[in-house]
């Protein structure tokens, strides 16, 4: 916070300390993160691969027992 | 309980008083004084007389924040010697008795003092001897930090930027920022921890609004951000202080929690 090259043209016009400024404007204390609400997929991804899994193990087992029951006639 | 659990525990619960002790407080007690250097410049061989005079130096600086170093120059008209504080020349000496309490004096121990009873701080007033200039000042200041529900732990010292006893001192306070020398205005210091003086509030610069926020930077939580970018330069002093007595700030925060601030 050293203020070694201080430029102004008038007494008036010196800039304050920074020490002083920050702590009128707030800047001493610690910043806390800001958060933001991101939009949440994970439950329509999770629906979707359950259906999919859904579907693919009825698919499996359909044509499994077709052709279980196919060759039993057989 | 697990002796893990128990440092976890124990660890948790320094990091957390550390964050909620003020920083006055908090710099005193953890944040070391820089040094300064005392250079002597010369191109001939040292005398014994002269031998003598810089271990006579050493010994009266030996206890302050502060290293002694001979320094052999050529292209030197006379010898000198030159005081430093991170990197910025202070002070020229040609006579080695213009050194003479360069460490300590009188005005300087009364403000350790107050710093070592546990005072918030001291705002030293640096008047310029004209009375026009000086009085409207220092009565706002007065006024102001009586107004102060820490007013009873904020001594208001004057000096002048005259005074022979402690040009040393006034000296540095006029060297904190490169162009106060130049400026003939009062000027009012926030002194705190081990020595440190805050830059200045000077002219119309002194100011209510202006007083209260040094008074709300020091009785605020240390918070990161302040500790890793310290303000002020430290003044030449004595390097003992160790013990000081528990900060009053928290006292009068304790009693009236309505006055805690971050």
């Amino acid at each position: 916070m050293e203020q070694d090259t201080i430029t102004y043209d008038s007494l008036e016009n010196r800039p304050l300390p920074k020490w002083l400024t920050d702590q009128r404007d707030g800047l001493n204390k610690y910043q806390p993160e800001t958060l933001e609400m991101k939009e949440d997929k994970s439950l329509s991804v999770s629906f979707i691969i359950t259906g999919a899994i859904i579907l693919l193990v009825v698919t499996v087992l359909t044509i499994y027992i077709l052709r279980k029951n196919r060759k039993n006639s057989t | 309980m697990k002796p893990i659990y128990l440092k976890i525990l124990i660890i948790s619960g320094i990091l957390s008083l550390a964050c909620t002790t003020k920083v006055s407080e908090w710099v005193l007690l953890n944040a070391l004084p820089n040094e300064y250097i005392l250079a002597y410049y010369h191109k001939d061989p040292l005398t014994e007389t002269i031998k003598q005079h810089n271990s006579g130096i050493s010994l009266d600086i030996k206890s302050a924040n502060i290293q002694f170093k001979s320094i052999l120059k050529k292209n030197l008209d006379r010898p000198y010697y030159a005081l430093y504080y991170n990197n910025r020349l202070f002070s020229r000496y040609y006579d080695y008795r213009e050194l003479e309490n360069l460490a300590v004096s009188p005005l300087r121990e009364k403000i350790a003092g107050e710093l070592m009873a546990g005072k918030l701080c001291v705002m030293l007033y640096l008047k310029t001897d004209i009375a026009e200039k000086d009085e409207p000042g220092l009565r706002l200041v007065k006024k102001t930090v009586t107004a102060s529900p820490f007013g009873k732990i904020i001594p208001v010292i004057e000096l002048s930027r005259n005074s022979m006893e402690e040009k040393h001192f006034a000296s540095m306070l006029l060297n904190v920022e490169s162009d106060l020398k130049d400026i003939r205005e009062p000027m009012l210091f926030g002194i705190f921890a081990r020595f440190k003086a805050l830059e200045p509030l000077l002219a119309k610069g002194i100011s209510e609004e202006n007083i209260n926020l040094m008074i709300d930077f020091l009785t605020a939580d240390c918070s990161c951000l302040i500790k890793d970018n310290l303000p002020g330069t430290d003044i030449l002093f004595t390097n003992n202080w160790e013990n000081p007595a528990p900060a009053l700030v928290n006292r009068i925060l304790d009693e009236n929690p309505s006055l805690l601030h971050h």
